[in-house]
């Protein structure tokens, strides 16, 4: 507690080993306690920078219930903090399009491939270099799945289920296991600018840039064998897994709706700390129709993600024939940017999730039928060239989370300060050394990336275990990246 | 250039001190510039951009937005502005860019921490960029 006073927030306390609170009495404006999953260690990073004031900001927002929630890679963000949850009670609860993000659906795909690091031995550069050859990275249109009118609203409705019907992309057990099978309900083009549009045209099936990236991995552990055994995983197989979003239409769908809402906060007598939290109740029209778009934007990264999953499969039937391609399969996809309505506690709640994880426990009817029996899958990725993690959510996230976990490492440091600290080309030579194939064509988006700009990794996950959030299954490292 | 970057864990925090908002808005544009980090040799080009909005921090934000959606949509890189017209409805401007392939995007300008001041003699503005 001595660091997060020292740091000059005031207030919190240590309720357990992982959590830390501030109660809502603490800011007159707060309505609900602010609540860190975090060690000590962590929250002395956490509080840092603007992160916990930015939760309490969250904590002010109409119709929040429970508590304003970070996880233990919580970070400053833009309104929410990255790493926050916050439910919302229908129908005067609100919807915030920047608890969401602009990357709407940012997530992560991990493809498993039926064969070990040591089977594709030298083949692995031949790999990582096709793969960044078929997948467009940074501003790259090339490559990208094109398409127009109905055909792209299709996409914006459906998701990947979409794509497989009427382009062959992906398998049926591709779209059973993604999240909510890859479509929220309710999506309507209709409430989607023609600018998002045209900013996602050329998009569908394109990396970006940013802290996306591309991961060829091997399976270094295995922590726990029988949920291991049950998602497909064993002790040196290759992985693949993919960090992308919405692009560019998720960020338009953002930019319009927090300009729409930030223009009729008097008219629902609401007051904001900050304006990025501009909100709409669930059943006002800027509200449901701010859902419906973001609906179009989720399914969009959903079908992002598949198309560059199809692409790695391509990658690897050229490169190890087409039988391993086929051979490649999906363990999940999650979301780690968006708000679904969900039901906890017999309560229909609308539960933001900015940097946060999905992880519902075994036994629930809303994951693949093939999991039920362990839970659902997460995927915490590391930072370059450091330990990535498969999670599986666990009862204690129902409890005490509204069914969530982390999202990666989260940041420590700026770009900028990343940046002064070491060169891209500096940082391509240590990798190479540690053996991981690097396609970036960026150095300075590289250096951005580097490792020591993000915290550990492995102690992030151990909070989360630690607080019952989810269990470890299974630590993977890279052996290559390609990224934007 | 009167803009400088204030340290953000991670997204961008653009500061602007200038003696005009006119020159706010044209220093906005070679901070956008900079961060798309383009070789300048592709083909010149110029696009008149229209902003709606009456308040001067809310026009910020629509300005890079536009610049982001110009460098997005059409791999249009922003090198500076002929002259900046502001009226009751909004702005007009005329840009020059170069035609590029931008190696950042940036995803959108935020309302979060946004200001847009008089200070002495001048203006000061603040805008976060999501990248």
């Amino acid at each position: 507690m001595s660091d997060v006073v020292q740091a000059g927030v005031r207030g919190f306390h240590q309720v357990d080993e992982v959590v830390w609170e501030l109660g809502a009495e603490s800011r007159a404006d707060m309505r609900v306690p602010a609540r860190v999953f975090a060690d000590r260690e962590l929250i002395g990073q956490i509080a840092a920078d603007r992160s916990l004031e930015q939760l309490q900001n969250v904590a002010t927002l109409p119709g929040i219930t429970g508590a304003a929630l970070a996880m233990p890679d919580i970070h400053q963000g833009y309104g929410f903090p990255v790493g926050g949850v916050a439910a919302t009670e229908p129908p005067d609860g609100i919807i915030s399009p920047g608890g969401v993000g602009y990357d709407i659906n940012c997530g992560v795909r991990l493809l498993t491939l039926p064969v070990t690091a040591l089977e594709l031995g030298a083949r692995t550069e031949a790999l990582v270099h096709e793969i960044s050859r078929r997948v467009p990275v940074g501003t790259g249109h090339g490559g990208a799945l094109e398409l127009k009118g109905a055909a792209f609203d299709r996409v914006l409705v459906q998701g990947p289920r979409v794509l497989l019907a009427e382009h062959g992309i992906g398998t049926a057990e591709d779209v059973e296991h993604t999240e909510s099978e890859g479509c929220l309900e309710g999506a309507d083009p209709t409430t989607v600018s023609e600018r998002a549009r045209a900013r996602g045209a050329d998009q569908l099936g394109t990396l970006g840039s940013g802290n996306h990236f591309l991961e060829v991995q091997r399976v270094a552990r295995i922590l726990d064998p029988r949920t291991a055994d049950v998602f497909g995983l064993r002790e040196e197989q290759v992985t693949v897994l993919i960090h992308s979003g919405s692009r560019g239409f998720g960020h338009q769908v953002c930019s319009d709706y927090v300009r729409r809402m930030d223009a009729v906060q008097a008219r629902y007598r609401i007051t904001l700390p900050d304006r990025e939290l501009a909100c709409a109740p669930l059943s006002s029209p800027e509200g449901r129709q701010y859902l419906a778009a973001m609906a179009c934007a989720a399914n969009f990264a959903w079908g992002n993600r598949a198309v560059l999953a199809h692409r790695v499969r391509e990658s690897v039937a050229r490169i190890l024939g087409p039988q391993v391609a086929e051979g490649t399969r999906q363990i999940y996809d999650v979301a780690h940017n968006v708000a679904k309505l969900e039901t906890h506690d017999g309560r229909a709640l609308c539960v933001h999730r900015k940097g946060a994880t999905r992880a519902f426990p075994a036994g629930s009817p809303e994951i693949p039928s093939g999991f039920r029996e362990v839970g659902q899958p997460v995927f915490i990725p590391g930072s370059m060239g450091t330990s990535s993690f498969v999670l599986v959510g666990r009862q204690g996230a129902m409890d005490r989370s509204f069914g969530t976990t982390c999202h990666g490492a989260g940041r420590r440091m700026s770009r900028t300060g990343a940046r002064k600290k070491i060169t891209g080309a500096e940082l391509r030579h240590e990798l190479e050394g540690q053996g991981i194939v690097v396609r970036c064509p960026s150095n300075r988006g590289l250096a951005e990336e580097a490792p020591f700009a993000y915290k550990d990794v492995e102690r992030v996950v151990a909070v989360v275990e630690r607080a019952g959030l989810a269990g470890r299954v299974a630590q993977l490292l890279p052996v290559g990246v390609v990224k934007g | 250039m009167s803009y400088r970057w204030v340290e953000h864990t991670a997204e961008l925090e653009m500061e602007i001190e200038a003696d005009t908002e006119e020159a706010v808005f044209r220093d906005a544009l070679h901070a956008v510039g900079e961060l798309l980090d383009s070789d300048a040799s592709g083909e010149q080009v110029w696009r008149q951009v229209t902003v709606d909005g009456h308040e001067r921090a809310v026009l910020l934000v629509q300005w890079l937005d536009e610049l982001v959606y110009l460098a997005e949509t059409e791999d249009l890189v922003p090198e500076d502005a002929g002259r900046i017209e502001f009226s009751d409805r909004g702005l007009v401007a005329t840009v020059r860019c170069h035609r590029g392939r931008p190696r950042h995007l940036i995803k959108a300008a935020t309302y979060h921490r946004l200001s847009f001041e008089r200070s002495d003699g001048g203006f000061l503005a603040r805008v976060v960029l999501d990248v």
